[in-house]
């Protein structure tokens, strides 16, 4: 899941100053799950710009809706009919989902209302972790599904570093050591034999090394 | 909030297990303040959501209570800090477009003397009629 946090007000009200109708679009995938960008969400800041504006008399007309998703098109046409009608779309999509708004209606101002933040996982209700790099070399095979470069500070992949106390990183107390966990669980499961492996530095090229990267597959096209 | 005590409008979202009779006792109230006053029953103030606060905010209300029954007598154990929480984070988003962040209040009920809604309400307004006149 992609995780993100709603801006300051202040920041919104600043992208948002000059125009007079607004959308606000939520996201009914991952934003909703972490409580930042859906349909709920949508209401607490609309409601919140719409107060703003009597209190500072100014006219504004803020519209809310939530698409099921704002990264694939053919929920992103919900929006067609509606676009043209505002000065502003104020997305509480994840950045992935704003730019791809963007790109169906490249004549309408599309801002961000979230800082889009990492790729996670509920914990528990109210706590997202970031357990995922989208490094594009998933190595979560070896490490019995806890990912070193994520979830170790200093993203060791042989071994941990020694520093840890009471099964907590050194860096922040309140986290549990990567490699803890992976030498517990890799012994649950009878998979010692896994440590023996020396793993060479990560191949970042796979994640950054040529821009933006993409995934072509033949046999989903159309 | 400008408005003096007897012109404010108050939004009151209360736990229905504070007081079983609340469809009858807040009848008269009701009848007494007309669009003054608006009550919203919840099965557990553990219910209420930030959304519900902005809105009635939002729908003109001057004031918004949430009451809640004493700390440690949650009849499903703990809504009534659920509610807290949820009534700290609308206070600080209404903050943030410099709306005082009384203008939503959390009334968590005494343990000893029990309250009938209204009674309740009324004491509350009275307060707030006292502060208006101060």
């Amino acid at each position: 899941m992609i995780t993100g946090e709603r801006k300051p007000i202040s920041e919104i009200k600043e992208m948002i100053a000059p125009y007079r109708k607004v959308l606000v679009v939520g996201c009914g995938s991952c934003v909703a799950e972490c409580a930042a960008g859906g349909e709920k969400e949508v209401g607490l800041l609309s409601s919140a710009l719409r107060m703003d504006a009597k209190a500072a008399g100014q006219e504004r007309e803020v519209r809310e809706m939530t698409l099921d998703r704002q990264c694939v098109y053919e929920f992103i046409d919900q929006l067609t009919d509606v676009v043209g009608q505002y000065d502003i779309v104020l997305s509480l999509a994840c950045g992935a989902g704003v730019q791809a708004v963007a790109e169906v209606f490249p004549n309408i101002n599309i801002v961000p209302a979230l800082n889009t933040t990492f790729l996670g996982e509920t914990k528990e209700a109210g706590l997202w972790l970031e357990n995922c790099r989208g490094c594009g070399d998933c190595k979560l095979g070896f490490f019995a599904a806890v990912c070193p470069i994520t979830r170790c500070a200093k993203g060791l992949f042989n071994g941990p570093c020694g520093g840890s106390r009471t099964d907590c990183c050194e860096v922040d107390s309140e986290v549990p050591c990567a490699w803890q966990l992976i030498v517990s669980r890799l012994e649950a499961t009878g998979r010692l034999d896994l440590l023996r492996k020396v793993h060479p530095p990560a191949d970042w090229s796979k994640q950054q090394g040529r821009g933006p990267r993409k995934i072509i597959r033949e046999d989903q096209r159309t | 909030m400008d408005k003096k005590g007897s012109d404010v409008t108050v939004s009151v979202f209360f736990c229905r297990q504070l007081d079983p009779n609340q469809d009858v006792t807040r009848r008269a109230l009701e009848k007494e303040l007309g669009k003054r006053i608006r009550f919203f029953p919840l099965p557990c103030s553990g219910r209420i959501d930030a959304l519900h606060l902005l809105r009635a905010l939002e729908a003109g209300a001057d004031k918004v209570y949430v009451v809640t029954c004493p700390e440690g007598a949650c009849h499903y154990r703990e809504g009534n800090i659920r509610a807290k929480k949820r009534i700290a984070y609308a206070q600080s988003l209404i903050e943030e477009i410099g709306i005082e962040r009384g203008r939503l209040e959390l009334v968590v009920t005494s343990a000893g003397k029990r309250l009938t809604i209204d009674e309740l309400t009324r004491e509350l307004l009275g307060r707030d009629d006292k502060g208006a006149k101060a």
